[in-house]
Order: C-alpha cells, then sequence, then structure tokens
C-alpha cells in the first residue's frame, strides 16, 4: 500500500523556462537508467528477496525513487510552463512537443519510451543486488552528464540532490550484499540460489 | 555539523571490509556510526553522512535550501528517510535508532505545526479540516508553497 504525501522531497523551484533543457531531463523520467526504471528495479525485487532488511531496503529505496521521479517530473513540467510559439520551434525540444505537448511522459532524451527491457529482476539476491549497484552508478553518471549540459542553477541545485543520493544508495546496496553473503556457504555463496533451492 | 563522534576503528570516509575476503563477490565498505549534519545541512547536500558526500567537480557547493515552513518539514522527513537506509542494513545500531526516534518525534510535531497552517498533507489528513481541502491548490510539482 502507498499512501500519497503532497509534498516533494526536496524543493523544485525552477523560475526560467527553458525547453531544450527539459529535452534533456527527460531522461531521468524514463530512460534506461532513469527513476522510473530505478523504482520498478527495487520494488519488483522484494517478492524473491529472502532476506527480511533487504526487502525492508528495496521498499524503502525503491519508494524514494518513486518521489524521486515526481521531482524529475516537477523539473521538466516547471521548464515547460508558458512556452511561447518561437521558444519550441527553435529548440530541441520540438521533436517531444509535437507527441507530447507539454505533457510529462517517460522516454529518453533521445526519443526512446521507457521500456522494462531496461532493468534487470534475476530473482537471486547476489545477482539483482549487483544489478542494483550498476543501477546507481549508471542514475550517477547521468546525473553527472546533466550537470555538465545545464548553466541554470535552480535546475542543478535538484539535479546535485538526487545525484547524491545514488551514491547513498550505493552504499546501502554494497552493505546489503555483504548481509546477504554472511548469510550463505563462506566457501561457495554461488553454491545455490537462495531465493529459489530450498 | 552538529554531531561529531569519530566512526570507532576506522577514520572519516573509510570502512570495514571482511579480512582474507572471498574471490569473486562485490563488496563495499560497510559504514560506521560517525558524523551526522544538522538536518537544514542534510537536505542541503543530499546526505545526513559528510563522508558520504562525494560531489561531481560542476556541482553547485554548499548552497543552502531557503528556509520556508516546507523546507523545515521537508530536512525532518529526509533525515528520517536517511537514518531509515542506514538503519535497513544496520538493524541493530541502537544510537542510530534513538535518533531515529527523535526524529520522527520532531517530523510528527512539525507535520501537524504545517498542516494546520497551509492544510493536510494526506488525504486522510483532510478529515481534521472544516472541508474537502485536499482538492485544493498548490499541487507539489507547481514549485509554490502552501495552500
Amino acid at each position: 500500500m502507498f499512501v500519497y504525501d503532497k509534498k516533494l522531497q526536496y524543493p523544485v523551484k525552477i523560475k526560467n523556462t527553458n525547453p531544450r533543457l527539459a529535452s534533456i531531463i527527460i531522461s531521468q523520467y524514463g530512460a534506461p537508467d532513469g527513476e522510473l526504471g530505478a523504482s520498478l528495479r527495487y520494488l519488483s525485487q522484494r517478492y524473491s528477496m529472502p532476506y527480511p532488511e533487504v526487502q525492508a531496503l528495496l521498499t524503502d529505496i525503491g519508494t524514494e525513487e518513486l518521489g524521486h521521479l515526481e521531482m524529475v517530473a516537477s523539473i521538466v513540467h516547471q521548464l515547460t510552463r508558458k512556452l511561447s510559439d518561437q521558444q519550441i520551434q527553435d529548440s530541441a525540444f520540438a521533436p517531444y512537443f509535437v507527441d507530447h505537448t507539454t505533457g510529462v511522459y517517460p522516454t529518453a532524451a533521445s526519443g526512446f519510451p521507457w521500456s522494462a527491457a531496461s532493468i534487470g529482476v534475476k530473482g537471486d539476491p547476489i545477482c539483482d543486488l549487483t544489478e542494483d549497484l550498476a543501477a546507481e552508478q549508471k542514475a550517477r553518471v547521468t546525473y553527472d552528464n546533466i550537470l555538465r549540459l545545464s548553466d541554470d542553477p535552480d535546475v542543478n541545485d535538484v539535479i546535485r540532490f538526487l545525484r547524491e543520493r545514488e551514491v547513498v544508495h550505493f552504499q546501502r546496496f554494497g552493505e546489503a550484499i555483504e548481509r546477504v553473503r554472511q548469510r550463505l556457504d563462506q566457501k561457495n555463496v554461488y553454491f545455490t540460489n537462495p531465493a529459489f533451492d530450498k | 555539523m552538529d554531531e561529531t563522534k569519530q566512526a570507532a576503528g576506522c577514520e572519516n570516509g573509510k570502512g570495514q571490509l571482511p579480512g582474507c575476503a572471498p574471490l569473486a563477490n562485490p563488496y563495499v565498505p560497510g559504514q560506521e556510526w560517525g558524523q551526522r549534519y544538522c538536518r537544514a545541512d542534510a537536505l542541503a547536500q543530499g546526505t545526513l553522512f559528510p563522508e558520504l558526500n562525494l560531489p561531481f567537480h560542476l556541482a553547485v557547493q554548499g548552497n543552502a535550501v531557503p528556509k520556508t515552513p516546507l523546507s523545515e518539514l521537508q530536512a525532518l522527513c529526509f533525515v528520517i528517510n536517511e537514518l531509515g537506509l542506514y538503519l535497513d542494513t544496520h538493524p541493530e545500531d541502537t544510537e542510530a535508532f534513538q535518533l531515529y526516534q527523535r526524529y520522527a518525534e520532531l517530523e510528527k510535531e512539525g507535520r501537524k505545526r504545517y498542516e494546520a497552517q497551509f492544510g493536510p498533507l494526506t488525504q486522510k489528513a483532510t478529515a481534521a479540516d472544516s472541508r474537502y481541502s485536499w482538492v485544493d491548490n498548490p499541487w507539489p510539482w507547481s514549485g509554490k508553497e502552501g495552500n
């Protein structure tokens, strides 16, 4: 069960319209390494995770990522408010605009719509958590690249926050792997899949 | 930084790895309970823990989040979220749990104060209002604060 809290995790207040920037930031909404994939990856991995505190971690990080999804959407929404015809025609936002106007749609900046093919749920604790380490790194680099491409301080302030969350999540998934490992055969952690083998 | 207790065993920014570790396993050093930012700095930095604050070279450094009733509540909620993730992988850490309990109390009071002034944050909290104000603006993505 999820209950909605009518506030963002971190303030998003963008003063200036900037359709070019919106066409880049949308990637963290719907690209392979974006927040939608992050949330669905972790929330879906919970069911085959045999250890309760790691189920808790996947639940809590998956939930936080939903909050990040809302923050990324808020940035895109605020960057595309009150667009003039000229601003749309002259910007990289035009291909997105023709399909979605100023609605927020889960797609990569490259135009590829969100796909479950970009996330992994393998049903094996070490495998899934190793995927999660990689996922947090990929999201971090996407935020690095957004910081390279953006000169709007209002946007960068939020992106910097979101990027730091990926670093913290990486740490927690790494600690979760250690807790899993301690429960497995110390000579060969790959002897069984504890999510499946009895 | 309000609390500056040194992590036991390792210097700041370092953590323990298992000795003589099995091969072909992924390892991240475990974090030990140590320094924390105050809650306003934690929200601004994106972490409660200075040793986990690893910014990119293009990041804006050390900017404060403007102090508003909303950002004060966001800071309380953020610390609870951050401590919760720490406790998920350190459920035996009683000191961290005590801080979690303290922040949960502060958040409860802070939420009550905020809702009394600006309206309900959850649909259920609308029941305490004189009318069904859940539907009122602003919704969070607008960037506006308060009702």
